[in-house]
């Protein structure tokens, strides 16, 4: 048995701290150590971007991602993005515009689609397909979640324009 | 009589993922994050003989291990290693440390200048989740025969700076390519930078894959100048047609001198795919593969051309 | 085509007018739990203290077992438990199998001497974690006695080829030749023969989730609980408790949401019983998940994997006669649901057209790759693209046009219902309509236009024209019909929902066996119960029950989940209204034959005033016993177990099956694509597709489930396959090489909708989910051929890849890359 190591994560502002063998995945922690179970593990080999969060505001594969890279950071993950009650933009229209079937690949394809909006705020359809490229759906043939992303732009505009500095997540510079 | 259980097998491709095990967790092996490049090598040489590797981004060596085809026995970590994350230019020369990430070097305004070949090619690597993490060193120091920035390694002369318990050496690129996954680096080295030599002329990274940022099953680095009309230097590199990232040189050999018209580019896809003996595989048979590389060889060259005249 | 005695249709309903509910494409009410990330799949269920197993797989694909050492592994850290698979079968029993002759292929959790395909489970370790399972996998020792693999339906069913399994002698699984109608005298008749030889490599349903159950047998109580993703519960999950050897009154299965199955979760046993059988030795909860390449490999749930020798009898004028089909199917090592596949085909084997006759011949061959199970289609959209590219190679040995060869020859609208050949009957349809409306859609003058111009310039664009039938509703016949004597002649194949108005007047509908698996069986039956009691579908509770103490169900598959709720919900709620009218004419001291339903409530026929609301009688029913009769019980709650409502039985010696897959929908797909014939890609310009599925329910819901089955089409067409090589050894075993499209990859695509209503279902509702991946492979395949037909080039073999594009080309000697 080797070492534990410390870490620690903020993960959705709020911080934790566990030790871990360092082979332990960070989706395996996320899931398994803090329960957050909204993340899932579709390939474990970086392929279909399902288990996808946000590290330091960047997307990343938190099944190709020893949970010991992640020490220090700030993590955000699906149960990160509603407010309460509140749907986040992008989980409203994706609600709205039948972005989702089976449900498994949408907290992957809802933080992929937050980093997307906040690098290009005024998106083209085609701009869409290839960001959300990254993650693979096998129920909805993609086309609903463009439009759902498409919808939830000028939404994310208004926020990005509302919000002062010190409360936006902040893209990797 | 066959045993059947076997031993992880090191350098094996992604590609041949074992059903044996039909794992998808890692290994055990120990981890350290040290704070410099001689410590780091220092770990390297004290764990040899458990198999010890550099963890950069790790969107390569995890998968592997992930499938259980790498069962390194320690980890150096060279996230906390400072003065790794820099892109600066060293003379005419672009600079890049070992942990800065793709997505940086991507979007980096000295990258666009001093090596727009590798600003291009690193929009084709993967998908943007996989360069937040992966490294350009580190996709270099892998060396898949199927990924970008070998080839554009390649085609820009770039020299490798790699560290170990001797020092310091430089290697360049046309030495540093050995096989698929194999590299001239040493189990006790670090590569600690790449350094890409500036080319005053036009660039053109192009690829065919299967789908969107999936690997290239052919890959073309092009880089051209033009003077006066005739070009005057050519340098072309292509993945996905031999074991290891090739330069094209009989190609560059029929453009020098010419006039960049349609006729002198035939010629060069002529040239430089005569002879060519891909591996045939999956994703494209050999004759596939030639063929697929005379068409993105061709654009690759006409637009790198074109790039050419419109800088002067 | 011979007079056949034939039970009459059910009587043909009329359909309510004005819906306001059905229809509507609310949003659906299982999406927010999914948004948040609290989906609750079964890897979210896993608690702490549940042991978890992990899976060795054989990496060769056909040997002998000659050891097994597990010592080591036996005493690895963390381990509890290591069973091989000769342990396994004393422990268990074989899995359940539909297939002909189950005891000469006898299939079971984890192989005992033999392993005949790379990835067949040879062993579990059950461990504190998953991680510690995979490092014991790596302790245990199989020793294997290499035995030739083969790797080729049509090679494995040659003399001399190796035997996948000793008992049965020979490789052919399964062969069988049924003639509908009178084949040898259209053939004789018919102007021209029109032959072809096509193959259809397999490829699956690949959803993001993988398989897994987490199964807690209690010592004390001998009772089993599993949670699994795995669906089709009550009226088959008995068979797997067999293979365990637990009663099934004491076996209790929840139902879970899965992520995604398209087929591949339907009735999947191994993870059951593997978890099943090691908690019961352990007395303690034990989860297995596979993980991806787990799946991939030994997921029992690969596509159909066909050669075809078609011959299309035709006259003159394109009038379509008689098809002769010859089929040998690539079935892997196994064959569980036996060749229900090719019922799936023959409820539509002719298609939307007139066609006579049928030879329909089918050889099952068994061979070293995992099994076929079930693939959005089940083995029908082969058929389609099948028939598609016969018409399609007809017309152009005939010289007509594509479109009007397929108008000639469509079944009209005044014939429903229309028998076919082989007995299923379609209950209703426009095909004209749907082809005009699709052709409309598509623009397609104008893209024929720019085919014109594209060819000029040494461009290859092509227009795929393809009309297909989608059958919904599956009956039990089609598994069993094959045989002249079947060991299980089953007939039934019900759905079962509870109604309950609590005191409230809010109401519960309770499903069972009838998972979430990315279709939507809530929001439909929140839309169907909001139909009938007039309340908003968001209001509606649904539960899911598991299968103690449950009514019996089947589950979804065969696109049968809406028609089979929405039967369901209406006779439960014909018996709630028919309770409650006759509560508030007591109520309200009148007959009930005074009262009538309106809004929501029961109201004296013209005196609006005189009325109760549904909350009121619901209150009174619930609370008030003596303000009713002796007989009336308290509570206002109802079930209906809802069977197939048309299926007839084949008749003796087979020359007809019956009706065992009425509610036929029928769809256009018109793909616009370009070639590249340098590098053999295919890109979309173009694409356009209607579907005809009866009433909607909830028109975006099903537009979205076209959309996603038309993306896996394309990736059947174009970019999936599971390879074996000539070795047997699986090469496509990760998402790195089995290449699955992403959004870059599909076109833009514009769906429309016609509505033929079916006379026999509630609200005309036919089933629809898996019309998108019947018609995309057949669309495509056409596109491909007529953008290279100029080239004297046509495909005939699945997926398109760039590989088997540019050996065409080549061989035809089309222009060469030399050219550029």
């Amino acid at each position: 048995m080797t070492d534990l190591h410390p870490i620690t994560l903020t993960v959705n502002g709020r911080e934790y701290t566990v030790a871990v063998e360092p082979r332990r995945l960070l989706v395996d922690v996320l899931r398994d150590d803090f329960g957050l179970t909204g993340t899932h593990i579709g390939c474990e080999h970086g392929v279909c971007g399902t288990c996808t969060v946000l590290l330091d505001g960047a997307s990343i594969r938190s099944c190709i991602t020893l949970a010991v890279q992640a020490d220090g950071a700030e993590i955000r993950t699906v149960e990160g993005l509603a407010d309460g009650a509140a749907l986040h933009p992008l989980q409203e229209e994706f609600w709205d515009k039948q972005g989702l079937q089976c449900g498994y690949c949408t907290p992957g394809m809802l933080l992929r689609a937050c980093e997307l909006l906040e690098q290009t705020p005024d998106p083209t359809a085609e701009q869409v397909r290839e960001g959300i490229a990254s993650n693979l759906c096998r129920c909805t043939g993609y086309q609903y979640i463009v439009e759902a992303v498409l919808a939830a732009a000028p939404r994310m505009r208004e926020r990005a324009a509302a919000e002062t500095p010190t409360e936006t997540t902040g893209a990797q510079a | 009589m066959v045993a059947g259980a076997g031993t992880g097998h090191d350098g094996a491709t992604p590609e041949s993922a074992s059903v044996r095990g039909a794992a998808v967790k890692p290994p055990s092996f120990r981890y350290s994050s040290p704070a410099t490049v001689p410590d780091a090598v220092a770990l390297l040489v004290e764990h040899a003989e458990d198999d010890a590797r550099v963890l950069a981004g790790g969107q390569s060596l995890v998968p592997l291990m992930n499938f259980r085809l790498a069962h390194p026995g320690f980890l150096v970590d060279l996230r906390r290693v400072g003065g790794l994350d820099s892109i600066r230019m060293d003379g005419d020369v672009l600079v890049i440390g070992a942990m800065v990430r793709q997505s940086a070097a991507e979007r980096s305004a000295e990258v666009r200048v001093a090596a727009p070949l590798l600003a291009e090619a690193l929009g084709h690597v993967a998908h943007p989740p996989i360069r937040n993490s992966g490294t350009v060193v580190g996709s270099i120091a892998h060396a898949d025969p199927a990924a970008e920035l070998p080839t554009v390694a390649l085609a820009m002369d770039a020299e490798m700076t790699a560290v170990g318990p001797q020092g310091e050496r430089r290697i360049p690129a046309a030495d540093f390519f050995q096989g698929p996954f194999t590299t001239a680096l040493e189990s006790d080295e670090i590569l600690t930078e790449v350094r890409l030599p500036q080319f005053a002329g036009g660039h053109a990274f192009v690829e065919f894959a299967r789908t969107h940022g999936n690997f290239a099953v052919v890959g073309v680095a092009a880089l051209l100048a033009v003077t006066d009309g005739r070009i005057t230097r050519a340098a072309i590199a292509a993945s996905g047609v031999a074991p290891t990232p090739l330069r094209l040189s009989a190609a560059e050999q029929a453009l020098d001198g010419v006039v960049p018209d349609g006729a002198a580019f035939r010629a060069a896809v002529d040239a430089g795919t005569a002879g060519l003996q891909p591996v045939g595989d999956l994703q494209g048979s050999a004759a596939t593969r030639i063929d697929i590389a005379r068409a993105v060889l061709r654009d690759a060259i006409e637009r790198a051309a074109e790039r050419a005249q419109d800088r002067r | 085509m011979t007079a056949v005695e034939r039970p009459a249709p059910p009587p043909v309903r009329t359909h309510k007018a004005d819906r306001t509910w059905v229809g509507k494409s609310i949003r659906k009410v299982e999406d927010p739990k999914f948004l948040r990330g609290r989906g609750g799949y079964i890897a979210d269920l896993v608690r702490p203290g549940t042991l978890h197993a992990a899976v060795l797989r054989s990496p060769m694909p056909h040997a002998r077992i000659v050891s097994i050492d597990t010592s080591a592994a036996e005493a690895a850290p963390g381990v509890h438990l290591v069973v091989t698979g000769a342990r396994a079968a004393e422990l268990t029993g074989p899995l359940p199998d539909f297939g002909p002759d189950p005891t000469k292929h006898t299939w079971r959790c984890l192989a005992a001497e033999k392993v005949r395909y790379v990835g067949e489970g040879v062993a579990v370790v059950v461990a504190d974690s998953r991680y510690l399972a995979e490092d014991a996998l790596e302790l245990i020792d199989v020793e294997y006695e290499a035995l030739p693999p083969v790797t080729d339906p049509e090679a494995a069913l040659r003399p001399g080829a190796a035997v996948v399994h000793e008992a049965l002698g020979s490789n052919l699984a399964y062969e069988r030749q049924f003639d509908f109608g009178n084949v040898e005298r259209d053939f004789a008749e018919a102007d021209v023969v029109v032959r072809d030889r096509l193959r259809w490599h397999r490829s699956g349903g690949q959803p993001l989730e993988t398989v897994g159950a987490i199964a807690d047998f209690d010592p004390a109580t001998e009772r089993l609980t599993v949670h699994t993703n795995s669906l089709s519960f009550t009226s088959y999950m008995f068979m797997a408790a067999g293979a365990l050897g637990i009663p099934m009154n004491k076996l209790d299965v929840h139902q879970v949401p899965a992520g995604g199955s398209f087929g591949s979760k339907l009735f999947v046993t191994k993870p059951f019983v593997i978890a099943g059988m090691c908690s019961r030795v352990l007395g303690r909860p034990v989860v297995y998940l596979e993980d991806r390449v787990d799946n991939i490999s030994n997921c029992d749930h690969h596509g159909s994997d066909r050669v075809y020798d078609v011959e299309l009898a035709v006259m003159r004028d394109g009038t379509m006669r008689s098809l002769k089909i010859d089929t040998v199917d690539d079935y892997g090592a196994y064959i569980q649901f036996g060749v229900g596949h090719h019922g799936n085909a023959l409820a539509q084997v002719t298609g939307p057209y007139t066609i006579n006759s049928v030879r329909y011949r089918v050889r099952a061959a068994l061979t070293n790759k995992n099994q076929q199970g079930a693939y959005r289609g089940f083995g029908s959209e082969v058929n389609n693209w099948m028939l598609e590219q016969m018409v399609d190679k007809a017309a152009g040995e005939l010289g007509m046009d594509p479109v009007e060869i397929r108008r000639k020859n469509f079944i009209p609208p005044e014939s429903f219902p229309y028998f076919i050949p082989s007995g299923n009957v379609y209950d209703s349809g426009n095909y004209a309509a749907v082809l005009d409306k699709t052709l409309e859609l598509a623009d397609y003058d104008h893209w024929r236009a720019e085919q014109a111009r594209a060819r000029e310039e040494g461009r290859y664009i092509g227009i795929g024209v393809i009309s297909a039938q989608e059958r919904s509703v599956f009956s039990a016949t089609e598994f069993w019909f094959w045989f002249d004597e079947p060991n299980a002649p089953v007939t039934s194949s019900p759905e079962s929902v509870t109604l309950g108005v609590d005191a409230t007047g809010t109401i519960t509908a309770t499903l069972y066996s009838c998972a979430f698996w990315g279709n939507s069986p809530e929001t439909m039956v929140a839309q169907l119960v909001a139909e009938e009691f007039d309340v908003e579908p968001h209001s509606v509770s649904i539960i899911y029950h598991g299968t103690a103490g449950g009514l019996p169900a089947t589950g979804p598959g065969g696109s049968r989940t809406t028609v089979m709720l929405a039967g369901a919900v209406e006779g439960a709620s014909i018996k709630i209204k028919a309770k409650a009218r006759k509560a508030a004419a007591h109520l309200m001291e009148v007959d009930p034959d005074d009262l009538e339903w309106v809004e929501g409530g029961y109201q004296v026929r013209g005196v609006p005033g005189q009325r109760k609301g549904l909350d009121e009688i619901a209150a009174m029913l619930h609370m008030f016993k003596h303000s009713f009769p002796e007989e009336v019980e308290s509570g206002l709650e109802e079930s209906k177990v809802f069977d197939h409502p048309y299926t007839t039985m084949p008749n003796a010696d087979r020359s007809d099956l019956g009706v065992f897959y009425p509610f036929m929908g029928n769809a256009c797909h018109v793909p616009v694509v370009e070639v590249d014939i340098q590098t053999g890609r295919v890109s979309f310009l173009a694409y356009a597709a209607v579907h005809d599925c009866g009433t909607l329910v909830n028109p975006r819901s099903l537009s979205g489930h076209i959309l996603g089955g038309t993306a896996q089409g394309i990736g059947t067409a174009l970019y999936e396959e599971f390879v074996y090589d000539d070795e047997g050894q699986l090469i496509t075993s990760s998402f790195l090489d089995y290449t699955i499209p992403t959004a870059a990859e599909m076109p833009e695509m514009t769906i429309g909708h016609v509505e033929t209503p079916s006379p026999y279902t509630p609200h005309g509702i036919k089933g629809g989910g898996e019309g998108g991946r019947m018609m995309a492979p057949a669309a495509i395949n056409a596109a491909v051929n007529d953008a290279l037909a100029p080239l004297g080039v046509r495909v005939t073999e699945l997926p398109m890849t760039p590989d088997r594009l540019r050996a065409a080309i080549r061989a035809a000697g089309g222009a060469s890359s030399a050219a550029r």
